[in-house]
């Protein structure tokens, strides 16, 4: 981390992992907490208006209208709140710390038959016993309003079995829920060593499978009559198998395409076990026969780039204007195809609801900034609001066996809830309080960014002071912007340290630019975008991966003459 | 004619000769007369007649040709004779073993290499040659490869011991234009890392043309006063005459986008240019068409460049490009199988160009586009005698190529292929018992 | 009474359940249909009912609900197939070791591959789908219908069809395990020795099977040996329940596995490219080794370096059943032409031209009782020629699998993909035609090496 970077931004990242730990070292003054006046979705569909929450060591002491604020309990501050049933991530690595990328292939003496490391089959691992609950991923998670998660290692074939978490539990203890609730596998071969293929997966599945069940039969035998038999060996891949093969464990497949839906329902049915897919992009051709297999599904929250329309400039050739050849005509046809396999991925969601299969979701590959945009995507593209909120909360608990203490708010339940200050779905909704286990945690409502107008005639030159809001801390740098509107630059200056900006570019009031930062290695990148409003102006900044803030500022000086 | 009986007894004499068999024997030279042929000139029609071969020159063409009395008579009745075929781009005797990667001599190390002449390296007795030329492909033009500026190309007639026996006349500087295209799926580059790796080669090829041209203005001084410096340039040297517009620049081009910036730059130029590949022709086809430079287009049979494609496209290709009113020739791009051209012809001809305009894009097409259609590329009088006898439309697979001339020699009907099927189809010793 | 009904329902259960092949009915009217088993009818019909043949004749009766094809003027054949190919396939190498016989490319089939189309348009209508050859004993094949139109990869298998396991020897092995991983096979001595300990370990677990199940019943102490999905696939071939295809080029090495085969009681091996196949004509067909070969492929390695292209027509005159395969998913459209190529060096006739694609290629998979000609009882795949197929200026106009049309040259448009990116409209790439498979998935190795 260079000085500059830390000087300038210091309040920021001294203020990340407090963030993540919550109230930090202090006890709390209670463990009582009172929601009033909030409009209560219990569970999609059911709706209680002017509702208040009683939340009590960690559970939901009780629900309904008309409650009295216990003496002991914290009231939750907001006006018309809603609250929801904390979401579940029905697979992902989120707080798993992700282990370092090896390149090429590993050192093998013999390619064809690895230890069991390196070929990715180590099923006997556990993901509790990995999870940290301050792993960053945590954090961007639970700000969405996900309270809850089955996490699995990182790995290849099968990187060991999944955990349920509760998002901000402290520490390993408090953060696992359920451990080993699941056997995880994918299509993902290791490179350059068996099994490097879906083929070899499939093949080494197989195998394993079989050799499990030969060798939970012949420990059974031997257990009971060991005189004069062969003596098993211990073998604990083949051992980790044990549930499965016992029906106790379900087998959760990643998968990345269509192909790999149909393969991993195909490799279940062969083998007799009990599938779960997970993280699907599209599954629509495979909907009778997860309905027929009665699979639990969980769709990925990943979608496609958003693409409003190919830029022109990138079509098959310059001159569209004076071919003669119809490629004019099969460009529109290609962008026509590019833009409904945009669509069909949209519509996934919906089809699958409309197909009466219940579904939760997956972030697995989806990144945290996109999940709230492509809900929106789903719902525009068919899915109803309660059936999202459904695969957010009654379908992955239910999917999960957790309907007894997750996915609804009801009595007894554990106090995993969401509270935002408008519908979940609405635009400009923003998250107020996240609650895991009973503990709030609260969130500022982002300011509305104005509506910029890209026929607006505003001048951004001139010195400004801004200030960035990082909760609870805030800082004040100078903006200084020259030039013309066709040809800007400027720098900034914080903390006595000035950095050049690059990218500046004024389109209607919409003001842009970028500064970057290079730490230890790492470009860490700032990029605002702001409103100007004549003297004025206000928007965000994002700081790298680590979230967006808001920032506003006002105009010190102008040139003499524009 | 392989099962004759001649034949047969030569074959049995090669084989008791010793295990070195596999020779293909001597060219002959000398008057021929081919009697009683249906002579498809492609310039001047069908001429049903006599043909005279003398001093490897076409002499005579029609229904009295006469012919001196030691004049070799090959009676053709019921047989077609065709001009020989002319394959506007292969690698075919720079490269033996494509894998094998010191039997390739056509791809050398550098980028810019104008220097490199591909004549140099051709091996008069590579294997390819008799396979090729016994299908009727008479005349090829053998390229280096690789690189932006791989080296000049050379057309060869493939008959003859000594590379400079076998020069027919022409040759061009080879060119890879800069593409920004992803090179496959692999390519791991950003769109704009592709477009900076485009401009920096255009500007290397920019750079280079100005260096030459001052170069060239620099010989030019000196030329006049012998006491002017000029230090030795081999590549700004080579590079000259294709600057000054009296060598031809081959510019290898496949993508659409590709094909109107190398137009661009070919016109802002004045660049004596021909196209060579535009595997994606069609999707600009006016554009070249108006821009009057021609085109070398191949393989016809190949897989189209873009998943989205038609299923034919490569095969209609050279259709579209010549319906525009571009000039098409068609090249196999093929080292050991440059004796599949007319089937690449064929294939273009099944799908819309048409059986005489693909007959024409193998045979004098080419010849103009090298500027040797007074020499090679129909059957005319005063023509050289590259041609051959077929017992039917030489384009079809199940048509039998029965003698090829090249120069005027009557070459021996003979490859590795044919002594291996002479040697083999009853071997002897067959199997014991 | 009642049993029979019992049965029956759970037949049609069954029937449900599984994975149904989709199937129609077609009439083609008034083509000139080459049989290839009973010669050349001309003006004369071809129908097919829910997937089967049921006519082949003069002036035939269209069944209810059948399209009805007019062929006039239009060549009617046998759907074309392809006994060595790699399409519709997601991975066609597991390069790791020089034995991987329990790995199945059934397990990785594309439904999407775009060259399940352009093969169709090139009036194929089934293909081996097979392993590369980067191993000594490489992976199982599996022959596929192209049903191209299909998202379930399990729609593509011929069901029923035998099992297939591909070899290989030469250059590929010897380069990826000896060169690339300095482990044996690095000579064809290595070879041959990969196959015979592959083939001993193999017969070692069958005994030891053998012999837990005798001692199961009277001694409750025997425990089964571990059991191995390898040695069971390895085994399978001994017992003859799976066919071998094995990636060959040199004389020696053909005779080599013969000897092998013969060792180990191994009877049903086809060779694959078999490019000096010719030298050793006499001794498969001695031995009923059949071959599937290029038309004319060669020069581009060292040992397809002594090829001919008169290869299938020597084959063929010593009695060897043979093949022209595509190993490509360019070749794979016009084997029609590579057939052609038969009759420009080796002057086969028409009929045994054809064969090379049809009937032989079915007689190598196991499957020639359904396809490979066009007889009553066969299944309904069919492929409509412009023109003669073995002409040059043929063009395809209608492949039917089944008796669904899976290819109309009417009907055919830009774009034919069923899986877009939905990400970016697609350009070019200027290294598209690698179109060889057989190495792919072997790091570091170009992808031409057939």
């Amino acid at each position: 981390m260079t000085k500059q970077l830390a000087r300038w931004l210091s309040p920021l990242l001294l203020f990340l992992p407090l963030l993540a730990a919550g109230q930090g070292e202090r006890p709390p003054v209670t463990n009582a907490y009172f929601i009033q006046n909030a409009i209560v979705v219990q569970q999609p569909g059911t709706v209680l208006e002017m509702g208040g929450v009683i939340i009590r060591d960690g559970l939901i002491q009780a629900v309904g209208k008309n409650l009295k604020a216990p003496a002991d309990a914290k009231v939750l501050e907001g006006d018309s709140l809603y609250v929801y049933a904390g979401f579940i991530d029905g697979l992902s690595n989120v707080g798993i710390p992700k282990p370092k990328e090896e390149t090429g292939r590993p050192e093998v003496k013999d390619p064809g038959n690895p230890p069991n490391a390196i070929a990715g089959i180590q099923p006997e691992r556990s993901a509790a016993d990995m999870v940290d609950a301050s792993d960053k991923s945590v954090e961007e998670l639970l700000a969405l309003g996900f309270t809850a998660a089955h996490v699995v290692p990182y790995g290849s074939m099968l990187p060991g079995q999944g955990a349920i978490i509760l998002l901000g539990g402290r520490g390993q203890t408090g953060a696992v829920y359920r451990p080993e609730s699941s056997f995880f596998s994918q299509f993902e071969g290791s490179r350059g060593v068996y099994p490097a293929t879906t083929m070899a997966i499939m093949a080494k599945w197989r195998e394993l499978y079989l050799q499990a069940k030969q060798s939970k039969d012949h420990s059974a035998r031997y257990s009971s009559a060991a005189r004069g038999m062969a003596r098993t060996a211990y073998d604990e891949t083949l051992e980790a198998f044990y549930p499965v093969i016992d029906g106790k464990q379900p087998v959760f497949f990643a998968v990345e395409n269509v192909k790999d839906v149909f393969r991993a329902l195909g490799l279940a049915k062969e083998m007799g076990f009990q599938l779960a897919l997970a993280n699907a992009d599209h599954v629509e051709p495979a909907l009778a026969d997860i309905k027929a297999s009665k699979t639990p599904l969980f769709l990925s929250l990943d979608l496609p780039e958003e693409k409003k329309k190919e830029e022109k400039k990138e079509g098959s050739s310059g001159s569209d204007s004076t071919r003669t050849t119809p490629t004019p005509t099969i460009d529109t046809k290609m962008e026509e195809r590019r833009a409904a396999a945009q669509r069909m991925f949209e519509e996934q969601a919906a089809a699958v609801a409309k197909a009466g299969v219940s579904f939760g979701f997956s972030t697995l590959t989806a990144k945290s900034k996109d999940i709230r945009a492509n809900l929106g995507r789903m719902i525009k593209a068919g899915l109803t609001e309660d059936q999202a909120l459904a695969a957010l909360t009654t379908a992955p608990a239910a999917l999960l066996g957790l309907s007894d203490v997750m996915g609804t708010v009801e009595k007894g339940k554990i106090a995993n809830l969401v509270v935002t200050d408008k519908p979940y779905f609405a635009e400009g909704s923003n998250v107020r309080y996240v609650i895991v286990d009973g503990v709030p945690k609260e969130y500022e409502a982002k300011k509305k960014k104005k509506a910029s107008d890209p026929n607006a005639k505003v001048s951004a030159v001139g010195t400004w002071s801004i200030t960035v809001d990082v909760p609870g801390q805030t800082t004040t740098s100078v903006l200084e912007i020259t030039g013309t509107a066709d040809d800007l630059s400027g720098t900034i200056t914080a903390e006595g340290e000035t950095r050049q900006l690059s990218g500046v570019s004024l389109s209607g009031d919409a003001l842009t630019f970028t500064s970057q930062f290079s730490a230890g290695g790492q470009n860490l990148t700032l990029s605002f975008d702001l409103t100007v409003d004549g003297d004025s102006l206000d928007g965000s900044v994002q700081v790298g991966s680590f979230g967006t803030f808001d920032v506003e500022g006002s105009r010190t000086s102008k040139p003499d003459r524009q | 004619m392989r099962f004759s009986k001649i034949f047969l007894f030569l074959g049995l004499f090669l084989t008791t000769a010793g295990l070195a068999a596999q020779v293909v024997g001597k060219a002959t030279k000398g008057a021929f007369l081919l009697k009683n042929a249906t002579i498809e000139t492609v310039t001047k029609g069908t001429v049903k007649g006599d043909l005279l071969i003398q001093d490897g020159k076409i002499t005579g063409i029609g229904t009295s040709v006469n012919a001196p009395a030691d004049a070799k008579v090959i009676d053709c009745t019921g047989k077609f004779v065709y001009p020989g075929f002319i394959d506007g781009g292969t690698n075919l005797g720079l490269v033996e073993v494509s894998s094998v990667s010191l039997t390739d001599d056509a791809s050398e190390i550098g980028d810019i290499k104008p220097f490199l002449s591909s004549l140099t390296a051709v091996n008069p007795s590579a294997t390819a040659i008799p396979v090729t030329r016994v299908s009727g492909v008479t005349t090829v033009l053998t390229k280096p490869t690789g690189g932006l500026i791989p080296g000049t190309a050379s057309l060869i007639n493939l008959v003859g011991y000594s590379p400079t026996e076998m020069y027919a006349g022409y040759q061009a500087m080879q060119m890879n234009f800069p593409s920004s295209g992803a090179r496959g799926r692999w390519d791991r580059r950003s769109e704009e890392d592709r477009k900076k790796d485009e401009d920096k080669k255009l500007k290397e090829i920019n750079d280079l043309w100005a260096e030459t041209k001052l170069f060239a203005s620099i010989s030019a001084a000196k030329a006049k006063d012998p006491s002017i410096r000029q230090t030795y340039n081999p590549t700004l040297e080579a590079m000259a005459p294709v600057v000054d517009g009296s060598m031809a620049l081959m510019i290898e081009v496949d993508r659409d986008k590709d094909i109107l910036s190398a137009l661009k730059w070919i016109k802002e130029n004045k660049v004596n240019a021909v196209l060579s590949g535009c595997a994606e022709g069609w999707r600009v086809a006016k554009e070249i068409a108006e821009a009057k430079v021609p085109v070398i287009t191949g393989p016809v049979i190949s897989i189209p460049t873009r998943q989205s494609d038609r299923y034919d496209q490569s095969y209609t290709n050279p259709g579209i490009l010549a319906k525009a009113g571009v000039q098409v020739a068609i090249r196999s791009n093929n080292t050991e199988n440059v004796r599949d051209l007319p089937f690449h012809a064929g294939f273009a001809a099944a799908y819309g160009m048409g059986r005489q305009a693909a007959l024409e894009a193998i045979t004098i097409v080419p010849a103009r586009i090298m500027g040797l259609e007074k020499e090679l590329g129909s059957l005319e009088v005063g023509k050289t005698a590259n041609l051959f006898i077929c017992d039917g439309d030489p384009m079809e697979t199940k048509t039998q190529i029965e003698q090829v001339f090249i120069q005027g020699w009557e070459i021996p009907m003979n490859s590795r292929h044919s002594l291996l099927y002479d040697e083999f189809l009853e071997r002897s010793p067959g199997v014991k018992n | 009474m009642k049993r029979y009904l019992h049965l029956l329902t759970l037949l049609l259960a069954s029937l449900a359940l599984g994975a149904q092949t989709p199937t129609g009915s077609v009439h083609i009217k008034n083509g000139t249909v080459l049989t290839i088993t009973n010669g050349v009818l001309t003006e004369a019909d071809v129908v097919v009912e829910n997937g089967k043949i049921t006519g082949v004749g003069k002036s035939l009766r269209t069944p209810a609900g059948a399209k009805v094809i007019d062929a006039t003027g239009q060549f009617v054949m046998p759907g074309i197939i392809d006994a060595h190919s790699h399409i519709a396939l997601d991975a066609v190498n597991e390069a790791t070791n020089p034995v991987t016989a329990e790995v199945w490319t059934g397990d990785v089939l594309d439904p999407f591959d775009i060259s399940i189309y352009r093969a169709l348009a090139g009036g194929v209508t089934a293909a081996h789908a097979m392993h590369g050859s980067a191993n000594a004993i490489g992976g199982q094949c599996e022959t596929i219908k192209l049903r191209y139109g299909t998202y379930n990869p399990e729609d593509l298998k011929m069901q029923g069809a035998p099992r297939t396991i591909k070899f290989a020897l030469g250059e590929n092995p010897m380069r990826v395990h000896g060169e690339g991983n300095r482990i044996l096979p690095r000579t064809r001595m290595g070879v041959e020795h990969v196959f015979r300990q592959a083939f001993s370990e193999a017969k070692d677990y069958m005994a030891a099977q053998e012999s837990y199940q005798k001692k199961k019943a009277s001694d409750p102490t025997a425990v089964a040996p571990k059991y191995d999905y390898r040695m069971e696939t390895l085994a399978d071939i001994l017992r003859g329940e799976i066919i071998i295809h094995c990636h060959s080029y040199r004389a020696d090495e053909i005779l080599m596995l013969l000897e092998v085969c013969k060792d180990f009681g191994i009877k049903r091996l086809v060779f694959q490219h078999t490019n000096e196949g010719f030298k050793v004509a006499p001794e498969l067909a001695e031995f009923g080794a059949m071959a599937s070969v290029f038309a004319d492929w060669w020069a581009y390695k060292f040992e397809v370096y002594y090829s001919t292209a008169y290869n299938a027509a020597i084959l063929t005159r010593n009695g060897v059943v043979t093949s022209i395969n595509s190993d490509s998913e360019d070749y794979i459209r016009h084997l029609y032409h590579q057939a052609g190529k038969t009759q420009r060096y080796g002057q086969l006739t028409d009929d045994e031209a054809l064969r090379l694609i049809t009937l032989n290629p079915a007689i190598q998979l196991g499957i020639d009782a359904r396809v490979g000609s066009l007889e009553k009882g066969k299944d309904g795949d069919i492929a409509i020629f412009s023109a003669h197929p073995l002409s040059i200026y043929a063009v395809p106009q209608m492949t039917i699998v089944d008796g669904i049309v899976r290819f109309d040259i009417k009907a055919d448009d830009n774009d034919m993909r069923l899986s877009v990116d939905p990400e970016k409209t697609e350009d070019m790439m200027l290294e598209y035609a690698v179109e060889h498979r057989c190495m792919e998935g072997v790091e570091g190795h170009a992808a031409h090496h057939h």
